[in-house]
């Protein structure tokens, strides 16, 4: 018993295994900052649909609506991969000369003076954008139904206090409005935290690519751990992992909702 | 303009590969996820938790993680049981195990659109029915039934498309076999290619737009159809739900 007890601790405790733990870092980082980015998104979204102008609407209603057709997993790996291109061709504009483009013989960049080498860091940045921008638009329309959801009559009166516009916006209109934002917000934030498991699409070296490795078939100790194909109990790790997750956000996101909604009436919630 | 005809021509046979994956999950797991929220609503508490769990966990966590988890699991069992039964081919076939997952995951989805439905079946309705003297097993064919479709049917066509997207994934966990490619890996081989991204994923995004559409537009003739008894007919919007 005591010796199954010291094989499992030093087999979690395993040097491999702590780069795994490690790698949940990004995860973490890649749900947060991409959580983030989605309601600055969604707000300046929002704002864009509400605005006077008409082509600013349009781009507003456009970037909205654009997602429900198209899979946000396509829209997750298109964006890094698009933005690097464009940083490339941007560069080789200014550094290639005719000889260097002749001296290419690959595809793509024109120069090889034009190169972007990304490192995990970097791709990192560009997942937590991308995520930020698909789900922003799920963000969008969230915000924009809270916003109109707002009672007229708490704008009328804050308006007769003799608030400015931009007063009204922000001490009452956006105030008010997270009460009604906050159910869709969960829903936004469930499907980030589901969309981290894509991380390893991107080539970051994620707990989902970890877990494929330390699991795979391996008899030789000098390589590493030896065990026969363990690949599905890692996963069911992150399964658990993942479910857990969601538990803790709904609870998380209750207590929250229960906070923001001090002093409104029970209706609204 | 003719590359982009060509494009489309490489994307034809590749989106019938999600077309598959889709329509071969959806009627299963249409049944599969009446069940479960039955046994959701279930008075039997054993019945009722183990279909909670199973929709908690499932709607919980990525289908990506799913894919991998059931996929290395069914690895698993091939020396001892696949292998020897001589199904193993067949098992471990993505165009097998594809579908399967996505059942399983459409269905717990569903199933939580169906049960919320099931509890906005108006009461008096049942009352009534149960005046009349029907069974149990007649309420349900004549007036929870209709009445649960009815409700569930918008938020269903969103599932559906919902489900459609997420085919996409099924290939970046699944082995590629051959030339069955679906769109993901079409853009993405065509990508590596020529590192042309903006032309391989456009057109892959108005496959899946185009689709998408299309589903609307079939789900719509069936909602008009289930709903044309009702005073005013609802049209034919476009107004997606936008959350899964």
């Amino acid at each position: 018993m005591s010796e199954d007890l010291a094989f499992w601790l030093s087999y979690i405790t395993n040097g491999k295994h702590l780069t795994w733990y490690a790698s949940f870092q990004f995860t973490i980082f890649a749900a947060l900052a991409g959580g983030m980015l989605a309601v600055i998104f969604g707000l300046a979204g929002a704002t864009l649909k509400n605005s006077r102008f008409l082509p600013l609407r349009l781009i507003g209603t456009i970037y909205s609506s654009i997602v429900r057709g198209v899979p946000d997993v396509l829209f997750f790996l298109f964006f890094p991969l698009a933005f690097e291109q464009a940083v490339e061709w941007f560069i080789a504009s200014q550094v290639c000369t005719p000889e260097t483009i002749a001296a290419q013989s690959a595809a793509w960049p024109p120069c090889k003076e034009a190169n972007w080498f990304l490192g995990t860091p970097e791709y990192l940045i560009l997942a937590s954008v991308s995520l930020g921008l698909v789900y922003g638009a799920f963000a969008t329309n969230v915000i924009h139904g809270a916003l109109r959801s707002v009672p007229k009559g708490q704008l009328e009166a804050a308006r007769a206090y003799g608030m400015s516009a931009s007063q009204v916006l922000w001490r009452v209109h956006i105030r008010q409005m997270w009460v009604y934002a906050l159910p869709g917000l969960s829903n936004v934030w469930m499907l980030i935290v589901k969309a981290t498991s894509l991380l390893s699409l991107l080539q970051i070296a994620d707990i989902v690519l970890w877990a494929d490795r330390l699991g795979a078939p391996n008899f030789l100790p000098a390589v590493g751990l030896v065990h026969d194909d363990w690949r599905w109990r890692y996963y069911l790790v992150l399964f658990v992992f993942y479910i857990l997750v969601t538990l803790l956000s709904e609870k998380a996101f209750n207590a929250i909702m229960r906070r923001a909604g001090r002093g409104i009436l029970s209706e609204a919630r | 303009m003719d590359t982009f005809l060509n494009e489309l021509g490489l994307f034809a046979p590749a989106v019938l590969f999600n077309i598959y994956f889709a329509a071969a999950s959806i009627p299963l797991g249409f049944v599969f996820a009446v069940l479960l929220a039955l046994g959701k609503a279930s008075s039997n508490p054993l019945i009722s938790r183990l279909s909670r769990g199973y929709v908690y966990a499932f709607r919980g966590s990525p289908l990506f993680i799913q894919f991998f988890m059931l996929y290395s699991l069914a690895l698993s069992f091939n020396v001892a049981v696949w292998k020897p039964w001589g199904i193993s081919w067949f098992v471990l076939h993505p165009l097998f195990i594809g579908p399967l997952v996505l059942t399983l995951n459409t269905a717990a989805y569903t199933a939580e659109i169906f049960y919320g439905a099931l509890r906005a079946v108006p009461r008096g309705e049942i009352e009534a029915a149960r005046a009349y003297g029907m069974s149990g097993r007649q309420q349900f064919r004549h007036v929870i039934w209709p009445n649960l479709i009815r409700l569930a049917w918008p938020a269903y066509t969103n599932e559906v498309v919902f489900l459609f997207h997420a085919t996409c994934i099924v290939y970046f966990a699944l082995p590629v076999i051959g030339m069955q490619k679906d769109l993901m890996i079409t853009a993405k081989e065509l990508f590596e290619r020529d590192y042309n991204a903006f032309l391989h994923f456009s057109v892959a995004a108005l496959y899946f737009l185009v689709v998408s559409l299309v589903i609307f537009f079939l789900f719509g003739l069936v909602y008009r159809r289930l709903m044309r008894h009702m005073p005013a007919a609802p049209g034919l919007r476009y107004a997606p739900k936008w959350l899964r």
